[in-house]
Parts: C-alpha cells; sequence; structure tokens
C-alpha cells in the first residue's frame, strides 16, 4: 500500500487563491454599500439566477454539448469501469453519458456527488486504451470528490455579479445615483472586480485540476495511465517523431515553442507540461 | 556566438556537449531496479560520415586507441559501417561501468582530435525481454528513449513506454525535453 503524502504547496497556494478571492469580494461589497447604491436588487435577482443554474446545471451543461446518459446494457463497460474506481474512491456510482463527437473530452457536472454525471467523447473513448480511459474517468470522478462545481460556482458568484453591473450599469439605480455620477464609480470599482476575481477564479480552477490529477493517480495507482492519456488527448504523443536521426541530421531546423505568459494566467486549465510533470513526481513517489 | 560572428556569419558547428553523458552510470541501477532494465552488455558511438582519407585516420586511430583500452579492462570492440554511411564504434563488455568509460574514453580522442563535431550519439541499450534503448545526442547534450514497438520493430516505436521511461528516469538522466526531437536511429548495429 503506497502513501500519498498530501501536496501541501499545492493546498497553500489554493487557499490563498480563495482568501484574495474572499478579499476582494468583502472590499467589493463593502465599497458598494459605502457609496449607497443600489444596486441590492440585482444582487438578489443574481442570486435567485443562480441558485436556479446551481440546480440545473447538470442539465444545462449536458444539453448544451448533446450528452446522452447511456444505460448499464447501452455501455456496459464503460459502466463496469465507473462503478470500480467509485468503489475505490468511496464515491455513489454517477451518470454516465456519451457526446458524439471526435473532439476527445471528458467532463463531470452535478452539484452534489449523488447527483453527478461524467461524460465522456466517442473521440476519447477510440482514442484511449482501457487504463487511460481509466485514468481520466478517476480524474472526472475527483472533481466530483473534490465537489468542484459547487465550490467554483459559489466562488465566481460576486464575480458574476460584478461583469452584470460593468455590462448593465446605466439600466441600474434610480435617478439620483446617475445624476451623482457615483454610477461611474460602481462601474469602475467593479470592472476591478470582476478582471481581479476572474483571474483568480482561473486561478482556483488550474489548482483543482491539479487536485483532480493527483485523485486520479491515487485512485488508479498509476499516475502513468493518465499522462499517457493526457498525451494522446493532447497530441503529444504524435509528436515523437519517427524519421531517423541520420535522416534528418544536417537539417538541423529551428523549433520554437511559443511560450504564452497570459494565455496561461487565463486559461482554466493548466498547461498539459506542468500536469504532466506533477504526475511524474508522483510516479517517482510510488516506483 | 560572438558579435562578430553575428555580424560576418558564422560557419563554425556547436562543439559537442558530452558532459552529461556519463550520467548513464548512475542511472542504471534506477533501471534495472525499478523497470527491471539490464544492460544489453553492449554500448556504440555513432559517427557522421567523413571524407575518406581522414575517415581511414580516425578509423586507425579509434583502432589503436580501442586496442589499447581493451587490454585493461578486456572490452571488445567492432567498427561498422551502415546503410547511410555512418561509422559504429561498437563495445562489448558484461562490466556496465567499462562500457561507460569505454564510450568516453572514445568520444574524448575524438574531441582532442577535432573530430568531436561528427559525433552524432551514443547509444546504450537496455533490455527486460524487449530492447530500450539510450540515446545520448551530442547536439543536444542529453539523454532520450527509443523503444521500437514489438510488432513492427523497424519503423514503428513504444512512445507510451518511451514517456514512462521520461517519468521514471527524469531526476537521473539529463532527459531531452523537446519530444520532436527524439529521433529514432532504426536497425542499430547492436
Amino acid at each position: 500500500m503506497v502513501r500519498w503524502s498530501a501536496d501541501r504547496g499545492l493546498q497553500a497556494r489554493m487557499l490563498l487563491t480563495m482568501f484574495l478571492l474572499a478579499a476582494v469580494y468583502l472590499i467589493f461589497i463593502n465599497v458598494i454599500m459605502a457609496m449607497g447604491v443600489g444596486i441590492q436588487g440585482v444582487v438578489l435577482i443574481m442570486g435567485v439566477f443562480l441558485f436556479i443554474q446551481y440546480f440545473y446545471s447538470d442539465k444545462i451543461a449536458l444539453a448544451s454539448v448533446g450528452a446522452r446518459i447511456v444505460s448499464e446494457s447501452e455501455a456496459p463497460e464503460l459502466h463496469e469501469l465507473v462503478g470500480r474506481l467509485c468503489a475505490i474512491a468511496g464515491l455513489p456510482k454517477p451518470g454516465i453519458a456519451i457526446v458524439r463527437t471526435d473532439v476527445p473530452n471528458a467532463f463531470a457536472t452535478g452539484r452534489s456527488q449523488s447527483s453527478s454525471v461524467v461524460a465522456v467523447t466517442t473521440g476519447l473513448l477510440r482514442r484511449l486504451d482501457k487504463s487511460e480511459l481509466e485514468a481520466v474517468l478517476a480524474h472526472e470522478l475527483s472533481h466530483i470528490k473534490n465537489r468542484d462545481v459547487a465550490v467554483m460556482t459559489i466562488a465566481s458568484f460576486l464575480s458574476t455579479v460584478a461583469s452584470v453591473i460593468v455590462q448593465n450599469i446605466f439600466f441600474l439605480g434610480d435617478r439620483r445615483d446617475r445624476e451623482s455620477g457615483s454610477l461611474i464609480a460602481v462601474w469602475i470599482v467593479s470592472l476591478v472586480v470582476w478582471i481581479v476575481s476572474f483571474i483568480l477564479i482561473r486561478a482556483l480552477s488550474r489548482y483543482r485540476e491539479f487536485s483532480a490529477d493527483r485523485g486520479s493517480a491515487i485512485i488508479t495507482g498509476r499516475p502513468s495511465a493518465l499522462v499517457s492519456a493526457l498525451m494522446k488527448i493532447s497530441g503529444t504523443m504524435a509528436r515523437i517523431p519517427k524519421e531517423d536521426l541520420r535522416r534528418v541530421e544536417g537539417m538541423n531546423a529551428f523549433f520554437i515553442i511559443p511560450t504564452g505568459a497570459i494565455a496561461n494566467l487565463l486559461s482554466t486549465h493548466p498547461p498539459i507540461e506542468a500536469r504532466i510533470a506533477a504526475l511524474e513526481r508522483l510516479e517517482r513517489e510510488i516506483l | 556566438m560572438g558579435f562578430i560572428d553575428f555580424i560576418l556569419g558564422s560557419t563554425k558547428l556547436p562543439q559537442p556537449k558530452s558532459e552529461r553523458l556519463f550520467a548513464i552510470a548512475t542511472a542504471r541501477v534506477t533501471l534495472e531496479a525499478k523497470l527491471g532494465l539490464k544492460p544489453t552488455g553492449s554500448a556504440a558511438i555513432c559517427i557522421k560520415p567523413l571524407e575518406s582519407s581522414t575517415y581511414e585516420r580516425t578509423r586507425a586511430e579509434i583502432e589503436d586507441l580501442l586496442r589499447l583500452g581493451s587490454r585493461e579492462t578486456g572490452t571488445a570492440y567492432r567498427i561498422e559501417n551502415d546503410s547511410y554511411g555512418y561509422m559504429w564504434v561498437v563495445l562489448t563488455d558484461p562490466e556496465f561501468e567499462d562500457l561507460v568509460s569505454g564510450v568516453h574514453m572514445v568520444v574524448g580522442s575524438l574531441t582532442d582530435s577535432g573530430l568531436g563535431q561528427q559525433l552524432l550519439c551514443a547509444v546504450y541499450p537496455f533490455s527486460n525481454g524487449f530492447k530500450v534503448y539510450w540515446i545520448f545526442s551530442f547536439k543536444l547534450g542529453a539523454y532520450y528513449p527509443f523503444v521500437p514497438s514489438r510488432e513492427k520493430p523497424r519503423s514503428e516505436r513504444d512512445s507510451a513506454l518511451e514517456l514512462r521511461l521520461r517519468s521514471v528516469m527524469a531526476e537521473e538522466l539529463p532527459i531531452e525535453k523537446d519530444v520532436e526531437r527524439w529521433y529514432p536511429i532504426w536497425e542499430m548495429p547492436l
């Protein structure tokens, strides 16, 4: 039995991000209240809206990509795989859905562990072998176990409110506000909150991905299976050349790999290389 | 590259980066302990084709060197040419340490006689029922794994296993980061 040490660094970064996010939100609420602008209505409406979204998000997400829930008789092997992983992870078995597209992908949805659905695309099923598929499913189950849908919905609530204010500022507030010019100040504050919280939420999302990768490695006991799945999905495997070294020697082509610091800051998922490096550290830990 | 070279254009080839070649000596223990991969008892150096007079001189030099060296360690050697016109110096010795020092000796003497730029790669094969090659590129100054697939050993490679080898060995071997440069060498003479 392998004993997995907790990734303290990751936990610390996640906590710091959540703390900063909470701080930004607190400042936001205080500033808005101090200005005495009537946006309570907006918050209330958005609250109701997000509450509904929270309860229907799984259905919305599944319907928007055309995922179809499959029964045990339709996809016995997939059900068997998920069932076994759930037994190991101590989770109730989620629903399973298949999306008909050749893009290799998978996602998990649902606000609670019991109402979750794991969806995979036909492209993913076609490309991955059994152990790689298992690793990807375990990654999605880790998202369910970590309650990532709930965490991210709550984390983005006030950010969404700020974005609504930024976009609809001049339909809000009463006449007095509009004439006093304080609406402009609210607009600026909301814009700043929106941008800062957006970056923080994306960071949080990336940490949750690392965490789910780790969860997958712990459930399956094979970090390398997720590494090779990630490589296949991202096409890294296909980048390993087949042309003989002696044939290409002398061409000495330049290789330019773009490194997008800004792109990294704004993406929901960490770069594949970073995820693979983290998994490779785990692999060395267990060998 | 100096400023003058930058302005006028340089024809100098980069010097071989062989400092990190030695890493295989310690990595070998991990390869066996974690993956059951044992050295096959041979290693090779691949040298780019030379013009014929230099070629003969180099070949004679290497042979002299190996003859002297093998007297001490008992390392057997042979020199072969492949279909690409490359010269292969293949060393055979049951002691892995002697193989590693043999490879170093050849690399060192070629570099000393100004032929370092002709060095293409050094290869250390390992086996666990199937062959795994660690190729050291002198251009990159790093190793990378090459595993011919069991079904089609002449044209297909087992990339999944290669990537796993990278995961396991990343801390002990200097491994080339860019997988696009992991060029295979098909049908090696060892």
